[in-house]
This record gives structure tokens, sequence and C-alpha cells, in this order.
């Protein structure tokens, strides 16, 4: 290597390995990024992202590896070059001022601290001069987040390390989050971008590499980067499944339709849309797009304006994304699998009918595959994929008539990917109607028979994906449709 | 329903019956049980045999079946997730509002008692009013409702003491209803064994029933596990929470008439001693902070671990100054307790 080129490198990262139990997070790391430039980081949910993140935020010791900044040997406790992490949203002090926030934690002597020229001039830079003596907590998210930014410039950051920054901003302030980006890039400080938004990471990023199964699969440079060469890559490190084979689908009345469904905090307006029996349906967006709340709001737990045609919610069954959303961590794997059929567990004293429930859980267990040593174990106790199975299970088993599911393979294995996506469609084909949200396309093409793309809190289109061949295509498409709404 | 399928849930196995989790809830209660012995022994062996003295004990049986009752309320609300701090100065009004009622305004006894088990229920709606519908933390709506509650209470009573056997002046009470109300608590039984203890014993089997067979109880250990897993569940998660605080209430009422006919006199802060002691008697039980855990075994064994602390010490002639420090240490060693057990629960 160069001298040249080392004193470029403003952050290196060689052979980082993080694992949690046994889950490998980083397995072998490797990232160089130039001084002076935006690196873009993208990957599906689960690569390692947040892993690196958080390392790099002093927030977890990586097991092994080796980080250097600006050529130095780097450690969260070596004080001798500053991260600064700007998260989505800013983690400071609602309840001070924007100049005491600048100055929490460096206090150093008795006496209340004043503001000095150095936070003057970061004041100065950041354009927050004439909030200086405003509390933080009643300023707009884009001003916290400038404020948490100035921590870092009066600290003297070298690298900035931009996480999902803009996912909780009004498109105005946006640009100017970008346009400070690029102004610290210009200045010789080292610029890395994590988001999910591909179109915003191609437009704003001078390099962009793409993290899978926690390394570094690809890198891409500037001439090369495009929404559409991002999104291949994202899914290309996808590990592919075995898809399930585009059966003949019967599709047989709606299971729901919305009209003008507008979120009452606008996190998606005016949709119209509707999941008949017998498919599969997939809401893809990125997280933001407002696509979650739009199938939490299908089955009741949203505030929402507009016409539904659900009007009695006890027939329809939700599963969270997060398992801590959707189990009952104190209850055995076979409470947690007939805990929603309450009809069928009870007698009509109101007590638990045991032989009833055990039967249940039996069979919930073999019709859907749940691999446990035995059924009066802690939920806890199984494997992720396994667990996610049992609180998918638990609402398949009273015959919703409509099943929603957010992200339904959420950190889990590959082979109970497979068997997961294999569960919904038979229950698809079965004449049941399944709704997910999804925010990784390869998600979409394995399980789902209809995608409707959503951002922006609209709808901007829907692809039947069954006709298409691969996942990159699928992929491609998604993404062409998302830039449009942009 | 049918003959075969109520064999069937009789032939049953209850759920839980595994090594591991049967292990578990045996840890806990062999221990809680080796801990009652050991202190047992200490206390003996101190006391040089007048602990073991009959009398002694059933007295002790006595102050366990006040703990007892008033902790499988407290159970309930901790497994769904919530907690109560009023019952202490309910205690003390339910005590003084059949009093008031019967010495006082002249209803017939019967009715005073169903007065005070009616507002106990009221304040159990109060606090789950609070808790569910206007979300302040349980914590502080009930140490609210609780000073509240003393409040009323000195106000019906004018902070006076109230005793059956010496009405105040100018009242005359029935003598038949004297008696009855004192044979709720001093039944004629073998050996001398406080009806209280049967009050305890029935209490106690309706409340294993209701935690251990029941959906209510079923549902209510999942709520408390997972609060927003249940609300996905849709599981009636408000509904459950209205119960568990009036049921805190209503035994809290119960246990609080049966010291009032045992003892023969109603004070306005006479539960107020309990409010820790019945806390810790339910920690060391095994019912979670957190929720989603508590068990009716577990609370009764808590229950006679602390009588016997107190019973002990007071038979020291430790003094109450002392007394109230050694509850101050087993409340924060019973919490401490609570907290490395969840973490041993998540460490596999």
């Amino acid at each position: 290597m160069s001298a040249a080129l080392i004193s470029t490198l403003g952050v290196s990262i060689s052979g980082l390995v993080k694992r949690y139990g046994d889950t490998v997070a980083l397995d072998g790391l490797d990232l160089d990024v130039s001084a002076g430039t935006i690196h873009g980081i993208a990957g599906p949910n689960g690569a390692g992202k947040s892993t690196l993140i958080k390392i790099l935020a002093s927030e977890v010791q990586p097991d092994a590896g080796a980080i250097k900044v600006c050529g130095e040997k780097w450690t969260s406790d070596s004080g001798l070059h500053q991260i600064a992490v700007v998260h989505q949203e800013a983690e400071l002090f609602p309840n001070l001022t924007v100049g005491e926030n600048l100055l929490v934690g460096r206090e150093g002597t008795l006496g209340r601290p004043q503001t000095g020229p150095r936070e003057h001039e970061v004041l100065e830079e950041m354009g927050l001069t004439r909030y200086r003596d405003m509390l933080l907590g009643d300023l707009p998210l884009g001003l916290q987040q400038r404020t948490e930014i100035g921590r870092a410039l009066v600290r003297n950051a070298d690298v900035f390390l931009f996480d999902e920054p803009n996912s909780a901003l009004t498109a105005e302030e946006s640009e100017e989050l970008f346009v400070q980006m690029r102004e610290f890039a210009d200045s010789g400080r080292t610029v890395l971008f994590v988001t999910h938004r591909i179109e915003e990471l191609a437009s704003v990023a001078d390099t962009v590499t793409v993290i899978v199964d926690g390394r570094c699969c690809t890198t891409i440079t500037r001439e090369d980067i495009s929404p559409q060469r991002i999104a291949r890559e994202l899914v290309f490190g996808a590990v592919q499944h075995e898809r399930n084979a585009p059966s003949e689908i019967v599709l047989a009345g709606d299971a729901v339709r919305v009209e003008q469904w507008t979120h009452a905090q606008q996190k998606f307006q005016d949709i119209s849309m509707h999941v008949s029996n017998g498919e599969v349906v997939a809401v893809v967006g990125v997280e933001g797009s407002g696509g979650r709340e739009l199938v939490q709001s299908m089955v009741g737990l949203e505030h929402t304006s507009g016409q539904s045609s659900i009007e009695d919610y006890s027939q329809v069954e939700f599963v969270a994304a997060d398992r801590s959303e959707s189990l009952f961590s104190n209850l055995t794997v076979a409470e947690n699998l007939y805990l929603r059929q309450d009809r069928r567990i009870r007698n009509r004293f109101g007590m638990l009918r045991f032989a009833e429930t055990n039967r249940l859980a039996s069979q919930a267990r073999a019709d859907f595959g749940v691999k446990a040593a035995s059924l009066s174990v802690p939920v806890r106790s199984l494997s992720g994929g396994n667990q996610q199975k049992v609180a998918i299970a638990s609402a398949l088993a009273v015959d919703p008539s409509l099943l929603v599911v957010e992200e339904p393979t959420r950190g889990v294995d590959v082979s109970s990917k497979a068997e997961i996506y294999h569960l919904l469609h038979e229950y698809a084909r079965g004449g049941g109607a399944v709704l997910l949200y999804c925010t990784e396309n390869s998600e979409a093409f394995d399980v789902a028979d209809r995608a409707v793309v959503v951002s922006s809190g609209r709808i901007v289109g829907s692809i039947d994906v069954r006709t298409i061949p691969d996942v990159e295509t699928l992929a491609e498409q998604i993404t062409v449709l998302e830039a449009k709404q942009l | 329903m049918n003959a075969s399928e109520s064999r069937a849930t009789a032939h049953a196995a209850p759920p839980d019956f595994s090594v591991k989790h049967f292990s578990r809830t045996f840890a806990r209660i062999g221990g809680l049980l080796l801990t009652v012995a050991l202190v047992m022994a200490v206390f003996s062996i101190i006391s040089g045999g007048l602990f073991l003295v009959p009398d002694n004990l059933l007295g002790l049986l006595r102050y366990m079946s006040t703990l007892a009752i008033i902790g499988f309320g407290l159970t309930t609300v901790l497994i769904v997730g919530e907690i109560d701090l009023s019952f202490a100065n309910l205690y003390g009004l339910s005590a003084m509002m059949t009093a008031v009622a019967w010495l006082n305004w002249g209803w017939p006894v019967w009715a005073a008692i169903l007065l005070s088990l009616v507002v106990a229920l009221l304040v159990g709606l109060f606090n789950a009013f609070f808790t569910t519908v206007v979300g302040i933390p349980s914590f502080i709506a009930t140490l609210g409702s609780s000073t509240l509650i003393f409040g009323v209470t000195l106000l019906i009573s004018g902070a006076q003491r109230f005793a059956p056997a010496s009405p105040p002046t100018g009242k005359t009470v029935d003598p038949g209803e004297v008696d009855f109300f004192r044979s709720l608590s001093n039944g004629q039984l073998p050996f001398g064994i406080p009806m209280q203890v049967i009050w305890m014993i029935g209490i106690a089997a309706i409340f294993w029933v209701l935690l251990n067979l029941s959906l209510f109880g079923f549902r209510l250990k999942a709520i408390g596990g997972n609060e927003t897993a249940a609300r996905y569940a849709r599981l009636p998660v408000r509904r459950y929470k209205f119960y568990a605080f009036m049921i805190v209430a209503v035994v809290t009422a119960i246990a609080a008439l049966l010291d009032f006919s045992f003892i023969g006199s109603a004070q306005p802060g006479a539960g107020q001693a309990l409010l820790f002691p019945a806390f810790a008697a339910v920690v060391i039980g095994g019912a979670s902070l957190s929720g989603g855990q508590g068990s009716v075994i577990g609370t009764l064994l808590g229950a006679l671990l602390l009588a016997i602390i107190a019973n002990g010490l007071a038979l020291l002639a430790a003094g109450p100054f002392v007394q109230q420090m050694f509850l101050g240490v087993v409340t924060i060693g019973a919490v401490v307790l609570d907290r490395f057990s969840r973490n041993w629960g998540k460490v596999r």
C-alpha cells in the first residue's frame, strides 16, 4: 500500500468479527473508506450493518479485528479520533437548551458552563445560532439532528457515521442534511452513510458498499452507482431458496378491501387496495414508507379514516415483526401455540381443558413443523426460526379470515425461512388470505403472489410476482416504482 | 359437555409438567421450605423452646392468614403486570366502613359487611380506571388512592377507634349481631386452630383453581408476561386488569373484616403495618415485579416465613424498631432475589 493511499484512508476496518451466542453478526468484515468522500453502506436486515454501527459507536466490543482511523489504531477508549454517530432520532437532552447540549460532558470545572468561541463557531456553522437558548425538545427533528452533529463538531470528530439519518425528516430537511454531509466530505472528513433508501444512496454517495452475511460483498464506485445496480447486489448476496412453484391460484372474493384509507398521522394517505381469499400479498416498502402502518391498520391497530370491508376484527390475526411482541417468553411452547384459541381451550365454566390444549398444541406442532424437544419447554429456549414458526402457527391455528404478518422471516435462518414461506403459501392455497409487510425484496419474491409497492405513504404500483422470472428483476422493478414517487 | 369430556379433563395433566419447569418451580418452593425450617429452628433454639409453644404457633398462623389472604390478591395484580400499594389503607377503610355503618349508623351487621365489600370493589375500579384507562402507572395511581382512602377513613371515623363491645355513646348494639360478627373468626375448632386459617385455606383453594386451572389465570399470566403481544393476540388486557385490581381489593376487605372480628376493634391506620410484610411475602413467594409470574403455594410459604420472622422477633423482645429494620432488609432481599432469579432464567 503506497504512502499516498494510506494518508487518504479515513477508516480502515479489517477482519472484524462479532458473535452473539451462536449467531455470527460480523464474519471477518473488511472495509476501506477514503477520507473526503461519502461512503454509502447498504445491506439487507440482519446483514450486520447495525452491529458495525454499534461497534463504531463504541456500544459493543468486537470479538476480533482491527479498526484504523486516519492510519492510526482506533479503539473505543483510545480517545484519539472521535467517531460521531448521527442517529435517526437525536440521542440528546431534550430538557436542555441547544447551547447546553453542546456543552454536556465537557463542563470540566465547577460552575455553570458557558458557550465559548468554539461553540459559537459550531453554532454558526450549523445555522443554530438563533436557537442557542431554546429548549432542544421544543425544536423540530431536523434542528435536533443538527445539534447532534454540532455536538460531534465541537468534539473535533474525524469520522461521521450517519445511521438512517433522514427517515424521520421532511424532504426539505433531508436535502439540507445531504448538503451538510457533502460539506463534511469536501472538508476532508470521512462520511459514512447507512440507509435503506436505495435512491438516496445512489444520488448522495461516492462509493457504495453492500454488506451481506457479515461481510462486504461488493463495493460499487461512483461511475457504476445506480439504484438498480445496488438493488441487484442486495438480493444477489441473499441466499436463494427453492421458490414455491407458481401453482394455480383461485381467488374467491375479498378477504379485505379498503378505500380512501388514510392514517390519522398521515403515515399513508388515500390508499385503495384489497387482499383476496387464496392469495399472498406483500406490501413492500422501506422503513418509514408507511407500509408497516398500512398492514397494521388492516387489523385495526392504527387510527385511520376511510372505508374498510372488515368491521369485526375478531376474525383477523396479526403477527408482529419483533418476536418480543408476538411471543410470551414466560409461557411454554404449548401455551404459546394454543393461547389464541380461547373458545376451544375452555369449558363452559371457564376452566382450561387440558386434554384439548395438549391435543391442540401437539397438532399445531405437527402441522407447522415446530422443532421443540418438548411442548412444555419455555418458548425462549427454541431457535429463532422455530420461535417464529410458533408465532405464526399460533395465529394460523385459529383459521383466520385474514392473516397479517410483519416481516415474516426477520432474523430467521435459511431453512426455517423456506418452511415459513411454505406455511404461508399453503394457507393461501387452502383459501385463506395472507397479507405481509416486507422490507426485503427477496422475501416478497419468495412468498408473495402479488407485491404492492408503497413509497412515501402511497401505493406506487403493484407487481404480479408470479410472472417475474428472478429476484433481481423484481428488485429492479420495485426500485423503478419507488423512484417514480420521489 | 358430556361425561367423557369431563373425564378427559380430570385425567389430563395440568400444564408445565416438564422436568425442567418442575425442577425450577420446586427449587424455589423447596428453597422456601428449607428457609422456613431453618428460621424456625433458629428461633426455637434462641427462644429456648418458647417459639414452639402451641399458643405461639397458633398466633403465628393467624398473622400468616392475614398476610396470605391479602397476598393472593397481590399475587394476582403482580401476575398481570401491575402493582397495588393502596391495599394497606383499604384494609383500614374496610374495617372502619363496617364499624361505622354498623355501630354508628345502626345498620344491620350483614349490610355493613356488604357495604365494605362494595366499597372495596369501587376502590379496585378506581385503581384500575386510572391505571388502564387514564394510563397512569399503577405505582403512582395506587400510591395516590392509598392516601385518598386513608383520608376518607379518618373522615368517616373521626379518627376514632370502634369496638362492638363498647359502642359509641348513645348507641346500642344487638348482642346477637356481636356474637355473629365474632363467630366469623372465633369458631370452635380442634386444637384451637384459628378460624382465620380455615378462611385462608378456602381462599387459597379458590385462587389455586383460578390461577392454575382456569382460562382466566392462563390469560392473566400471558398479559403480564407480554402486554404488547397480548394486545396483538386480542386478549382482553384492560378487562383483566380491572378484574385483578378488584380481586385484590375484595380479599383485602375480607382479611380486614376477619381481623376486626377477631381483635374486636377497628382503627383507621390498622393496615399500614401490613404494607411491607404482605409485599415481601408475595415477592419471596416468587411473584415477579415485572409481571407474568406468581404462585399461590409460593405466596403461602412467603406469608409463613414473614409471620415466623415477625413472631420470632417479637418473642425475643427485639422491639418494634428492630422489627422495622428487619422488615426493610427482608423486603429489599426479596426484590434482589426476584431480580437474580429472573436473570438466571434468561441465561441458557
